[in-house]
């Protein structure tokens, strides 16, 4: 093939892409940021021009001073990074337990977990189990079931990567006189780093915007996450009329995450490509 | 690698008659030492039987008792439940709309994941870029994502102005406000949701497919168009598996996008399973959400099963 008809080639797809993107991306994102500029008046007819009254210092001051966006956002990060972390240094464990065993016991429970990522989590009877051990409405009721139904993904990523792995760095460790969580610590864990990566990638996106575990087991406002400060915000008969102000809190409540975005795109990208969900 | 070899012929290496150096036998006899870290996987096997398995079991049982908040008791009645939800009209309706939903959102996400697969398959500047873009919306909550599409799709939003300007006429059509458009509408954001995520499986599925065989297929005669669809859909397939069946058992347990746009209507236009189960748990009707739960999970598991199947029988060895 010539060159120029390469080039041809090239220029079509782009353009193509752009002209995707333009009602994809754009077109929501902008209406999104400019409506959450103006008043509320101006808001209300939802067009995309750039505002004529300003009004962001007030919009974003309701959001952050009537939508319970600080509290949200604590806890947010309260509940997300804790459980986040717990999930990816017990589901590497159990993988590297599951990796190396030949026990029947252990392959059903591994079988089970990945079971997990595809099976629907049943919510009506988690909400007995929790009422029976108490924790019913509780953070810790819900960071344990959120624990509960995410190991799965975190677990078949892990274990399919142990597998892969050689077992001689284990046995000369061994050799040497270390015990079983040293090896863990100091061998297993560094090795497993890339593709914990990309488990903590999808950990963060899906525990960060869950609604539907908080909406079933989080009580009180006091408890409330960012998805839920935004649902009762939206819903409320004083503020959920305003577009420039439930736009403005949508903007507030997306921007943890895209900032992070931001700066690790490219190893997000790049993690989530290669990270071998496909297996 | 020695050990094996001695394993394999054992009087190659050793003289006959000649009694073996001490530590040979041993060497080859010795079981691998291997380590067990069993103990490793029980923090997580005591959260995943607590917190997903035992309700996972519960919820056969609960589906068929009678158990409301205004009693202490909760008694089998077979299946009543069922039997109550269907003369409620609510059954067969949200079944229906969940698998309207869950088709929608699977169609709308593959094919624009497969598109944008195939249009920045190759690593360069200007498609980290686009992919960086589209990859956008998988940041941001379903919930936010029906508010901004809810407004994209108001009877004076953009849409029906852009309808205004290329059309004849003048359009104020309220898309999430009437009954199929609503269901379509509301599956597509969330399908819009996730196709960056899927984009990422299909490109590493491109990745894997070896360029000789796409080189020999263009010495063959073989155009763009041929090439996808004899060469690369094909060897896809392990991808196409994984992302049909993921997107449509996610997209039966969906509810977030609902509650941001139409919040099941209207009147019950969207009201997914999970969406019903919602109502009923409020009115405290324990039992009849149970029983809606549990038709979330016969739907997955009757889906599941043959489509992965059917899917696997159709993927080619590499």
């Amino acid at each position: 093939m010539s060159a120029i008809a390469l080039k041809t080639r090239g220029v079509v797809r782009y353009a193509c892409l752009t002209l995707f993107a333009i009602p994809w991306i754009l077109v929501p994102f902008w209406l999104l940021i400019v409506n959450s500029l103006k008043t509320q008046g101006d808001a209300s007819v939802l067009s995309m021009s750039w505002p004529e009254h300003w009004s962001a210092g007030a919009n974003y001051h309701t959001v952050i001073d009537k939508g319970s966006y600080l509290t949200g956002l604590r806890n947010s990060a309260l509940l997300a990074v804790p459980t986040i972390l717990a999930v990816l240094l017990l589901g590497s464990m159990a993988a590297w337990a599951y990796a190396r065993s030949d026990s029947r016991a252990l392959r059903f429970a591994y079988y089970t977990s990945a079971l997990s990522i595809v099976l629907p989590p049943a919510i009506i009877p988690t909400i007995y189990v929790l009422t029976q051990l108490g924790l019913n409405g509780s953070r810790l009721g819900y960071m344990l079931v959120i624990a509960g139904t995410r190991l799965g993904v975190v677990i078949f990523l892990a274990t399919g990567f142990v597998r892969t792995l050689p077992h001689d760095f284990e046995e000369a460790a061994q050799l040497d006189g270390a015990n079983k969580w040293q090896i863990y610590w100091r061998i297993v864990l560094p090795v497993l780093t890339p593709v914990l990566f990309t488990g903590a990638v999808m950990l963060i996106i899906s525990v960060w915007n869950d609604f539907y575990f908080a909406l079933f087991l989080l009580r009180g406002s006091q408890s409330a996450t960012l998805p839920l400060t935004l649902y009762s915000f939206a819903s409320s008969s004083t503020h959920g009329v305003s577009w420039n102000l439930v736009f403005a809190h949508v903007v507030l409540t997306s921007l943890p995450l895209v900032l992070v975005y931001l700066v690790l795109q490219r190893r997000v990208l790049a993690g989530l490509t290669e990270g071998g969900v496909t297996g | 690698m020695t050990s094996s070899l001695h394993d394999a012929s054992p009087t190659a290496a050793v003289p006959v008659g000649q009694p073996a150096p001490d530590d040979r036998p041993l060497a080859a006899n010795r079981p691998r030492r291997r380590l067990h870290p069993y103990a490793f996987a029980l923090p997580s096997i005591a959260l995943v039987l607590v917190f997903f398995v035992l309700p996972f079991l519960a919820n056969a049982f609960f589906a068929f008792v009678q158990w409301t908040g205004y009693s202490d008791t909760i008694t089998w009645t077979g299946l009543t439940n069922f039997k109550l939800l269907n003369q409620l009209g609510i059954l067969k309706h949200a079944i229906t709309v969940t698998a309207v939903y869950a088709i929608t959102a699977m169609a709308v996400q593959n094919t624009v994941g497969l598109a944008l697969a195939t249009a920045l398959q190759r690593s360069n500047r200007v498609n980290s870029l686009f992919r960086s873009l589209f990859f956008i919306p998988v940041l941001i909550s379903p919930l936010a994502a029906g508010y901004i599409w809810a407004a994209v799709l108001n009877a004076h939003g953009p849409l029906n102005a852009f309808l205004s300007a290329v059309l004849p006429g003048e359009f104020h059509y309220a898309w999430l406000g009437h009954d199929t458009t609503a269901l379509l509408a509301v599956a597509s954001i969330d399908a819009w949701k996730l196709s960056g995520l899927i984009t990422l499986v299909y490109i590493a599925g491109l990745n894997r497919i070896p360029e000789q065989l796409l080189q020999a297929a263009t010495l063959d005669g073989a155009g763009a168009v041929r090439r996808f669809w004899s060469v690369k859909l094909p060897l896809l397939a392990p991808a196409v598996t994984f992302n049909v069946v993921v997107s449509l058992v996610g997209a039966f347990s969906a509810l977030d996008v609902v509650f941001s746009t139409t919040a099941g209507g209207p009147g019950d236009a969207t009201t997914l399973l999970n969406v019903a189960v919602y109502t009923q748990y409020g009115q405290s009707f324990f039992g009849t959400a149970s029983a809606l739960g549990f038709v979330v999970t016969l739907m997955v598991i009757v889906t599941a099963v043959p489509l992965m199947s059917w899917l696997r029988r159709r993927e080619v060895p590499m």
